[in-house]
C-alpha cells in the first residue's frame, strides 16, 4: 500500500521531521483529504513558528476557527496556554481560601508560572487535554508539529510527569499515614486526578488503533539520518508509526544536466530510504511547479497523499 | 465525657504514648521532603511538574510556616517565597 488513505480512520495523527521538508503542507493536505471524506477534522499547530495560517491564507488563533467545511485549525501557543492554565489555577481557589492566604498564593503562583519551561508544558498540558478529552465536534485531530526534537520530548512527556507526580503522591502518602487521613487530603486527591489524566494521555497517545505518526521527509542524507533516529525513538516509546512521506521528488526526465544530476542522487537516496525503512508504508509525492498555499495546490497534494495512483515505490 | 472514652484514651496514650514524638518527628521530616519536591523551583533545581502543582500551593502555604518556624527562622528564609 502507497497511500495514507486508511490512517483517516484513526482518531489522533502527529506529522513530524526535520525543519523544512513540509511537514505543516502535509498536515493540512491530509486535514483536507479527512475532510473531503466526511470527517470532521481538527488540524492543530503545535509549532511555535505557526505557518497553517499562511497555507490556508487567513488567520487562526488559539482556539479552533474554521477554515473549510468539517476542517477547523488551531495554533496553540505556549505563552497564551500558561496565562490560561494560570487564569484557570486560580479562578478554581479563589472560592476555597481566605484573602490572605490567596494574595500570597497567587504571588507563588505567578512566579511559578514565570519560570522556565511553563510555557512548554502549557502547550503540552492543552495537547494532553485534545487528545484525552474526545471532543465530540471532531473525528480526527491532526497536528502539526514542530522539528523533531521538541516534539520527540513532548511524547515522551506524558511518561516524565507520570513518574513525578507518582513519587509526590508516595511522598504525600508517607506522610499522611502518619498523620492524617489521605481520602480526604486535597493535595492528594489534586495529585490523584493529575496521574488519572496522564494515564489516559498516554493510552491514548500509545493505542495503534487510535493514534499514529507520520514522519515527513526528503531524499537527501540529513532527513534520511533524522528519521532514522525519530522511528527508532518514536518505537522505543511505544507510539505507532502510520508511515513516511517521502516528500519533493524530482521528475525523472529533464533536458537541465544540473537537474539531472540532482535527480541521479536522489534516486541512490530513494533506495536508500527503501532500503532501511522496508517495514514502514512509503508515499511519494513529486515536486510541484508551484508552492503549495491556498485550497486548491493543496487538494492537488490531499489527492496524491490519499489515493492509490501514487509514484509509487 | 463518657468513662468509656476515658478509659479508650487511657489504654491507647498507655500503648502508642512513648512513640508519638518518633512518629510526629518522622511526619515532619515527610512533610519537608514533600515541601522540598514541590518547591524545587524555587530553590533552583528544575521541576518538570511545577505547572501541575500550582494548584496545591495555598494548602502548602501553611506548611511552609511551620517548617520555617521550626527550622528557627521568624520569617520566610527564601526572598522569592514569601510568607507571613
Amino acid at each position: 500500500m502507497t497511500t495514507l488513505r486508511r490512517l483517516i480512520d484513526k482518531r489522533v495523527l502527529f506529522f513530524g521531521g526535520k525543519g523544512g521538508v513540509g511537514k505543516t503542507t502535509c498536515a493540512s493536505a491530509m486535514a483536507l483529504a479527512a475532510s473531503q471524506a466526511g470527517k470532521r477534522v481538527l488540524l492543530v499547530s503545535t509549532d511555535p513558528a505557526h505557518s497553517t495560517s499562511d497555507i490556508f491564507e487567513r488567520p487562526i488563533g488559539p482556539e479552533p476557527v474554521e477554515l473549510l467545511p468539517n476542517l477547523q485549525g488551531l495554533e496553540i501557543d505556549g505563552a497564551f496556554e500558561s496565562q490560561r492554565y494560570v487564569a484557570n489555577v486560580k479562578e478554581h481557589i479563589k472560592g476555597l481560601f481566605g484573602p490572605h492566604i490567596l494574595k500570597e498564593s497567587y504571588r507563588q503562583i505567578d512566579l511559578a508560572a514565570s519560570m522556565p519551561g511553563a510555557e512548554e508544558m502549557a502547550l503540552f498540558d492543552r495537547i494532553g487535554a485534545l487528545i484525552r478529552d474526545e471532543d465530540d465536534r471532531f473525528d480526527l485531530i491532526i497536528f502539526d508539529t514542530a522539528p523533531t526534537g521538541h516534539t520527540l520530548r513532548l511524547i515522551r512527556m506524558p511518561e516524565l510527569m507520570e513518574a513525578w507526580i507518582r513519587a509526590l503522591s508516595r511522598s504525600r502518602h508517607a506522610m499522611l499515614g502518619i498523620e492524617q487521613d489521605e481520602a480526604t487530603d486535597p493535595v492528594m486527591l489534586s495529585l490523584g486526578q493529575r496521574l488519572e489524566h496522564l494515564r489516559e494521555f498516554r493510552a491514548r497517545l500509545l493505542s495503534p488503533r487510535r493514534c499514529a505518526f507520520v514522519l515527513v521527509m526528503v531524499a537527501e542524507r540529513l532527513p534520511i539520518e533524522e528519521t532514522a533516529r525519530a522511528i527508532e525513538q518514536l518505537q522505543e516509546a511505544g507510539v505507532t508509526i502510520g508511515g513516511l512521506v517521502v516528500n519533493r521528488i524530482l521528475p525523472a526526465t529533464s533536458p537541465d544536466p544540473f537537474l539531472r544530476a540532482r535527480h541521479d542522487q536522489e534516486q541512490i537516496y530513494l533506495d536508500e530510504i527503501d532500503r532501511r525503512f522496508t517495514s514502514h508504508l512509503k508515499v511519494r509525492v513529486p515536486q510541484l511547479a508551484s508552492d503549495v498555499h491556498g485550497v486548491p495546490t493543496l487538494e492537488h497534494l490531499a489527492g496524491v497523499l490519499t489515493t492509490e495512483k501514487a509514484l509509487s515505490s | 465525657m463518657s468513662i468509656g472514652r476515658n478509659i479508650r484514651d487511657f489504654f491507647h496514650g498507655a500503648a502508642y504514648g512513648r512513640y508519638e514524638r518518633e512518629l510526629r518527628l518522622q511526619a515532619a521530616e515527610l512533610n519537608d521532603l514533600f515541601l522540598l519536591l514541590c518547591y524545587m523551583e524555587i530553590v533552583g533545581l528544575p521541576n518538570p511538574a511545577t505547572l501541575y502543582l500550582l494548584d496545591v500551593y495555598p494548602y502548602l502555604l501553611e506548611q511552609f510556616h511551620l517548617w520555617h518556624r521550626r527550622m528557627g527562622m521568624d520569617r520566610s528564609p527564601l526572598g522569592n517565597l514569601p510568607c507571613c
